[in-house]
């Protein structure tokens, strides 16, 4: 077998023992691996409490992880978010992925909670737990010190220890698993730190049909504006999107309020670059190179969270967005919805916070000290207990991204029926609405959206689940990745039978999520988009979004999705037909 | 949806890419949605039900070439290769499915290999095409795999085996098209391009004139202006047709990334203006133009991969003709340099850039007569390829 190494590293850290199991042949070939493969191992345990001793924490890499692939250097998380409740994932980046597969595993799942603080040594021949009392209450960076002579370093910050229900597990180059509060699991678990070392090489089976596709896929790279043009992500990274955002009048600012801030040019990509002059960085082997980081390899923000540091909470100061930014990666806090809290607290205040406040509150919030305990509870559950519910700029509990949904409406369907509430990652619909990839859609027409959705949704969760970047689908498609893995496997994959994996994936996760009691009215945005118009100008009007309209189209969206009315599935016996 | 389905069948009918009566769009939102030839329809629908795409185009191309090409073919060929800029950037090969193979009733193996590919040659039915993510996707896709093997059945006639006396007659409607030249003479607004109103409307005009005249397919192509420290340019992937709204406007000096969504080829249009006095650049895929590119002629030359490894300067038309693949690193690095020598560039496999110092009519015609040219030369080559018998066959047809 090429691709897989057929091996799972079960650890429980109750009784403080690992072991090394088989993984089915079937699991692999019909989830590749990833976040499929991190789902379908979740099945019997999707009902459990997020903080829970039994509920496992799954790391699975993908089988072009460890190969050439282009941005295939990746893995993903899987468990359930204490902030949403949904199942969640997340895909990252960094050498972590790439050395857990080099060390003989495709995945990794922890169950059980240490009494005391361990990390986790993992090498070819298995599992290994030490004490972590030292690091216990440490930085991210800190602890990644503490543990670095042990391979790469996947660790929490005190935020994780304090199940900050949106904390993070940081990789130890800066990327982050993000959003969900997967660094609380982590944290309830008392597991400060993974890390893992190994040499293991993973052959391709037919290395010229492989290297063939490879070019392809790095021809389309260099044929993409967005990737490798002279204003595209490897030059100046996500903020690149800045200036558009602005251009398009779809910039969250003041919670939501508004969709255009004056001030975003302090934090544009161009911005960004005359004040650090930064140097490409980016995930393990990847070509693109997105991430930017300073001189001395201080990770720089991404789009979303100058976005929303900025705008959103109505700062225009690049260095103090850079420090919340800095503050919360150290912390192991996600950028977003920590950004959005605060907005949302701003609001409740009726004043939004001064740069100069935003760094200490963060602090405040990763250790649960005072207004710091309410915001780690995130923007819903805050502005529930003041009785203002609807100031949460979020769909499912999870705070909503960068990209206002009255200036995209396929974003903002795709915010709804998200399976891990509102992200934007999910369906990506930025990519065609705003980036004009693979094709332009018109961005304020849901015409068509609801089918644009699902087979977004559906071939996304197949990239999450090979695992690869999705940036890489602004100029590569499913036909070049599937030769990929098609001559890595020896299996024939088409990107038809991909999508089809991937549509397996996503109503997997719909179907745990209706298990613990979604419907329909879960896949609701806030009031505040079908009420309020956004800031127009430039020629551009940003109306309300017309409810009606966007009902109907989830009506579709449920329609194509075999889905009732209430969003739910019709046959109780889903789950027991799936490999 | 059913405006996009309407929309594409139009464009369909009228561009030149396919027999009118044989043309149907079909899409999917929660229902079908359908126009065209009753037969595609009916075909298109039993395949959208069983792929996760948008829609789909299925239509026959004119002048009977695809038959041509596949009787030419060994009956074993599983897909085609051509040699343009389309198919090695973004198609890779294109599926066939033989008559024997297909069945309308149950299309299993075309169903298959559109889940692999972007479009499929069926014979006896002509192409058909997936839009992933809408109808205009699928409209594209048709239009790419035709243009591709368009420009491979002509080169073929050039580069492997003349054609004989019977495809001689069957392509009629083809030499004809050929032998008549698309006229240079065509008015654009004259008004000085001197502010953004009148850049905005210049290259939404010259983009439609580019499409109307039928000298590019709408899809392929861009278009930029200088303006002081910056310059105006069509939208990547926008159909230049349709350019109102889709043109971004780039600073020197990058103090904006707004231009992110700017043409793929942004890069070449930028260092064309830095190291020329044009003030407008028009770029298009003229498939006469491009099938000539293709023709090189050199002897003993060992450079097998061209598009990235030739360095030669050749001429076509007495414009320098280079090799280089799109965006970042190849046309960019290739077409400034020799752009200056006429003012025009044409690019191995791919298309024509054409500059102009006062407005758009200038470049517009350059490529006009460049095609002209090239249609000329290769009814010409075509002529001498023939045995003497053809040739005076040839002449009657055309004649005709």
């Amino acid at each position: 077998m090429t691709g897989w190494w057929g091996r799972l590293l079960a650890v429980d850290l109750t009784t403080g023992t690992a072991s090394i199991e088989t993984l089915p042949t079937e699991f692999l070939h019909a989830y590749l691996g990833g976040r499929g493969l991190g789902v379908r191992l979740f099945r019997d345990y999707h009902h459990l409490d997020p903080f829970s001793a039994d509920i496992p924490l799954i790391f699975a890499v993908g089988p072009l992880c460890g190969t050439a692939a282009p941005t295939a250097a990746r893995l993903s998380v899987v468990s359930r978010s204490p902030l949403t409740g949904t199942v969640y994932d997340c895909s990252a980046g960094g050498r972590f992925a790439w050395r857990l597969k080099a060390a003989g595993f495709d995945a990794l799942r922890i169950v059980g909670q240490s009494r005391t603080p361990v990390a986790l040594k993992i090498t070819p021949q298995g599992g290994e737990l030490l004490p972590a009392e030292n690091s216990w209450g440490k930085s991210v960076s800190a602890t990644v010190a503490d543990f670095a002579d042990n391979g790469s370093v996947a660790a929490i910050g005190p935020a994780g220890e304090n199940r900050v229900l949106y904390a993070n597990i940081m990789m130890g180059e800066g990327n982050a698993v993000g959003r969900g509060g997967l660094g609380a699991v982590m944290g309830a678990k008392q597991l400060k730190a993974v890390m893992v070392d190994g040499d293991l090489r993973m052959e391709v089976a037919d290395k010229p049909r492989f290297d063939q596709a490879r070019r392809d896929i790095m021809r389309l790279f260099r044929a993409s504006p967005v990737i490798f043009g002279e204003l595209g992500i490897a030059e100046y990274g996500t903020p690149a999107l800045v200036d558009l955002m602005a251009q398009r009048r779809m910039a969250p600012t003041e919670n939501f309020r508004k969709t255009f801030f004056s001030g975003s040019d302090k934090y544009s990509g161009p911005s960004i670059r005359k004040a650090y002059q930064p140097k490409k960085d980016g995930c393990f082997g990847c070509p693109i190179q997105c991430k930017k980081s300073t001189q001395s390899g201080e990770p720089l923000p991404e789009y979303e969270t100058v976005s929303h540091f900025g705008a959103l909470n109505r700062v225009d100061d690049l260095h103090a967005i850079v420090r919340a930014n800095s503050l919360c990666n150290q912390m192991g806090m996600d950028t977003i919805s920590a950004a959005v809290t605060l907005a949302a607290w701003g609001e409740l205040r009726g004043d939004f916070l001064s740069a100069q406040d935003i760094g200490p509150l963060l602090k405040d919030i990763a250790h649960r000290r005072g207004d710091g305990d309410a915001l780690a509870e995130g923007s819903a559950r805050l502005t529930e207990a003041h009785g203002q519910a609807h100031l949460s700029m979020s769909v499912k509990g999870l705070e909503l991204p960068a990209y206002d949904p009255r200036g995209a409406y396929g974003m903002a369907l795709a915010y709804c029926t998200s399976n891990r509430g509102g992200c934007h990652l999910r369906a990506y619909p930025i990519s065609h609405e705003i980036l004009r990839k693979p094709v332009a859609t018109d961005r304020f027409s849901l015409a068509g959206k609801a089918r644009i959705i699902k087979i977004a949704e559906d071939t996304n969760a197949t990239i999450d689940s090979l695992v690869a970047c999705k940036f890489s689908f602004f100029g590569a498609s499913l036909e070049e990745y599937s030769e990929l893995l098609s001559a890595t496997t020896a299996i024939d994959y088409s990107p038809q039978q991909l999508k089809e994996i991937g549509e397996r994936i996503y109503l997997t996760e719909r179907f745990y999520n209706q298990n613990n009691g979604f419907n329909a009215a879960d896949d609701q945005l806030p009031d505040r988009f079908f009420e309020q118009p956004g800031t127009s100008g430039g020629g551009i009007e940003v109306p309300p979004i017309d409810r009606s309209r966007f009902d109907e189209e989830l009506s579709k969206y449920y329609r194509m999705r075999g889905l009732s009315d209430q969003g739910v599935f019709t046959d109780d016996g889903f789950l027991e037909r799936q490999p | 949806m059913i405006c996009q389905v309407k929309k594409y069948f139009d464009k369909l009918t009228t561009d030149g890419s396919a027999e009118p009566s044989h043309v149907a769009v079909v899409a999917r939102d929660d229902e079908i949605l359908s126009t065209g030839a009753e037969d595609f329809v009916s075909l298109a629908t039993k395949i959208l039900k069983q792929l996760n795409v948008v829609a789909l185009v299925v239509a026959a191309p004119p002048f009977a070439f695809l038959e041509v090409l596949l009787q030419r073919m060994p009956p074993d060929s599983a897909e085609i290769i051509p040699l343009d800029t389309e198919t090695r950037t973004f198609l890779h090969d294109i599926p066939v499915v033989r008559a024997e193979e297909f069945n309308s009733e149950d299309p299993s193996r075309l169903i298959a290999l559109l889940g692999q590919r972007k479009g499929v040659l069926v014979e006896g039915v002509g192409i058909v095409a997936t839009g992933t993510f809408t109808v205009e996707m699928a409209y594209i896709n048709y239009s790419s795999v035709y243009h591709a093997l368009y420009v491979k059945t002509l080169l073929d006639f050039l580069q492997q085996l003349a054609p004989n006396r019977e495809e001689l007659r069957t392509l009629t409607p083809l030499w004809n098209q050929l032998a008549a030249n698309i006229p240079d003479r065509f008015s654009l607004a004259e008004q000085p391009l001197d502010t953004p109103d009148t850049i905005l409307a210049a290259i939404d005009e010259t983009g439609r004139k580019t499409v109307s005249l039928r000298l590019v397919d709408s899809f392929f192509g861009n278009i930029s202006c200088r303006y002081d420290n910056a310059l105006y340019i069509s939208q990547t992937g926008a159909s230049l047709d349709e350019l109102a709204g889709c043109i971004d406007l780039v600073t020197d000096g990058n103090v904006s990334t707004a231009g992110i969504t700017a043409s793929s080829e942004l890069v070449a249009h930028r260092a064309v203006y830095r190291q020329s006095d044009a003030l407008t650049i028009v770029h298009g895929h003229p498939k006469l133009t491009v099938t000539l590119s293709l023709l090189c002629e050199e002897q003993g030359c060992r450079i097998e991969d061209c598009w990235k490894d030739c360095d030669r300067v050749r001429l076509l038309g007495g414009h320098p003709l280079v090799a280089g693949e799109v965006g970042a690193g190849g046309i960019a690095r290739k077409v400034p340099p020799v752009i200056g020598r006429t003012g025009t560039a044409i690019v191995y496999g791919h298309g024509v850039f054409a500059t102009g110092r006062s407005d758009f009519s200038d470049p517009l015609r350059t490529m006009i007569q460049l095609e002209n040219f090239c249609r000329q030369e290769y009814l010409h080559r075509l002529n001498a390829c023939l045995n003497s018998a053809d040739r005076d066959f040839f002449a009657t047809l055309i004649a005709s």
